[in-house]
This record gives structure tokens, C-alpha cells and sequence, in this order.
């Protein structure tokens, strides 16, 4: 039985970095919007 | 809140890696490839859980036109695409060691494709319209229309024969596979529902930020 892992690693690889990459574009645009109106991100 | 929310879903990722790749046994048939299923499968049910949130989203908007739906069935809508595609590539991924293919057009395969495309046309649609009351009116009926297509992905392994494997979990019978690789799944699972949550919460956050600026 092969052990494929370079599979199980390009999956996981993908992965973490849409993941990593989506976490990241959200925390930026948050930033970008709430220094526009300091008052209004403050909820979280 | 949320920020907790976000440090939860890093813990439960990690305890998914760990159960994934340190508890769960190496699969005597596939071996190691069939670790991709800890995230091949949270990954698709995330993604029915965020189009059934578009679904209710969608149905409340029409039926009480309070722009906070709106923001849960758009944001919902751009986090299960993303878990679409991620369904889509990893499983490619393990077809290809394990089928000898990287893609078949398969009813489940091809069912999912059409979902993840029928999504990608409704956050474009919302792009399009610039009117906030038109585009949540017409983003709210493709959300309704699009969300028949999940029971068809989902059932596509019974109505016709596929090559892709009938549903382990979410099935009529117990799951039958070793204990610790349902543990494995279900930490992934709940690792997946905890991520898409912080996802859920900072996107409708952006969403009613952006309506205010």
C-alpha cells in the first residue's frame, strides 16, 4: 500500500491557506472599515 | 465574543489535526490518503449548513424585509462557497490516488460543482445590483431557488449509481466505520462548525460596517 502522503499534504496545504487567506481578508477589511468610523466596530 | 469565538475554532482545528493525524488508525484499504476525509467531509457539511442559512435568511428577508437577514444570507453565502471549493479540491485530490482520476463526472461530483457554481452566480448577482432593496429582493429568490440543489448533492449517491461512496454520516444506518475514526470526523466536524461560526460573525460584521459607511 503506497503511503500518499504528498496527497494528504497538498490537501491540507490548500486548505490552510484559503483558510489562513480568508481569516486574514476579513480581519484586514475589519480594520480598513473600522478606522474609517472608529465608533462603529467596537461591538465585537 | 467574537475574537474568543475565532481562538476556539484555532484549538478546535488543532484538535482535529491531532485526532486526525496522531488518534485516528491509518486506513487498512486507502492507507493514509483517507486522512484528507477530516477535511473533505466537515468541509461539505459546513457548506450545507451555510446554504441552509442562505435558505433561512433568504425566506425571512421576503417575509419581513429586515436587512439583517440579508447580511446572514450573503455572508453565509460567500463562507459556503469557500467550503465548497475547499469540498471540491480535496476531494479531487483523494479521487485521484484512490479512483486514478482527478475528476469524473460522477452525479455526486457533478451535483456539487453545479452547487458551488449556482453560489458563485448569487454572491455575483448580489455584486451586480447596486439598489441594497433590489439586490436582497433578487439575491433572496436565487438563495431560495439554489438551495434545491442540496438535497440533490446530498441524496445524489442513492437516486443514482455513482462511483462516489453512499453518505457514511447523515445516513439512514450507523455509520460503519472504526469508532476512532468517527471520533476523528467529529472533532473535525465541531472544529469546522466553531471556524464557520467566527467566519459568520466577522463577515455580518464587515457587512453591516460597510452598510453604515
Amino acid at each position: 500500500m503506497p503511503t500518499n502522503w504528498s496527497y494528504v499534504i497538498a490537501a491540507y496545504g490548500i486548505a490552510a491557506l484559503v483558510l489562513a487567506g480568508y481569516w486574514r481578508h476579513l480581519a484586514r477589511r475589519r480594520r480598513a472599515l473600522t478606522a474609517r468610523h472608529p465608533s462603529r466596530g467596537r461591538s465585537a | 465574543m467574537i475574537r474568543a469565538l475565532g481562538w476556539l475554532a484555532v484549538l478546535g482545528l488543532l484538535a482535529g489535526l491531532a485526532a486526525g493525524f496522531g488518534y485516528a488508525p491509518r486506513e487498512a484499504v486507502q492507507g493514509n490518503v483517507q486522512r484528507i476525509m477530516y477535511l473533505h467531509v466537515p468541509s461539505v457539511l459546513t457548506a450545507y449548513l451555510a446554504f441552509g442559512l442562505v435558505l433561512l435568511g433568504s425566506v425571512a428577508y421576503l417575509a419581513t424585509r429586515r436587512a439583517g437577514w440579508d447580511r446572514l444570507a450573503g455572508s453565509a453565502g460567500e463562507i459556503g462557497v469557500l467550503f465548497t471549493g475547499l469540498t471540491l479540491v480535496s476531494g479531487s485530490i483523494w479521487g485521484k490516488p484512490t479512483w486514478g482520476t482527478w475528476w469524473t463526472w460522477d452525479a455526486r461530483l457533478t451535483s456539487t460543482a453545479v452547487l458551488f457554481l449556482v453560489y458563485v452566480g448569487y454572491l455575483m448577482l448580489r455584486q451586480l445590483i447596486e439598489d441594497a432593496d433590489t439586490r436582497a429582493r433578487y439575491a433572496a429568490v436565487v438563495g431560495i431557488l439554489g438551495a434545491v440543489n442540496i438535497p440533490i448533492v446530498h441524496f445524489s449517491v442513492k437516486w443514482w449509481r455513482t462511483l462516489h461512496q453512499p453518505s457514511t454520516i447523515l445516513g439512514p444506518e450507523p455509520a460503519p466505520i472504526d469508532p476512532a475514526i468517527g471520533i476523528a470526523l467529529l472533532v473535525n466536524w465541531i472544529a469546522f462548525t466553531l471556524l464557520f461560526a467566527y467566519f459568520l460573525s466577522r463577515r455580518m460584521e464587515i457587512a453591516r460596517l460597510e452598510e453604515q459607511a
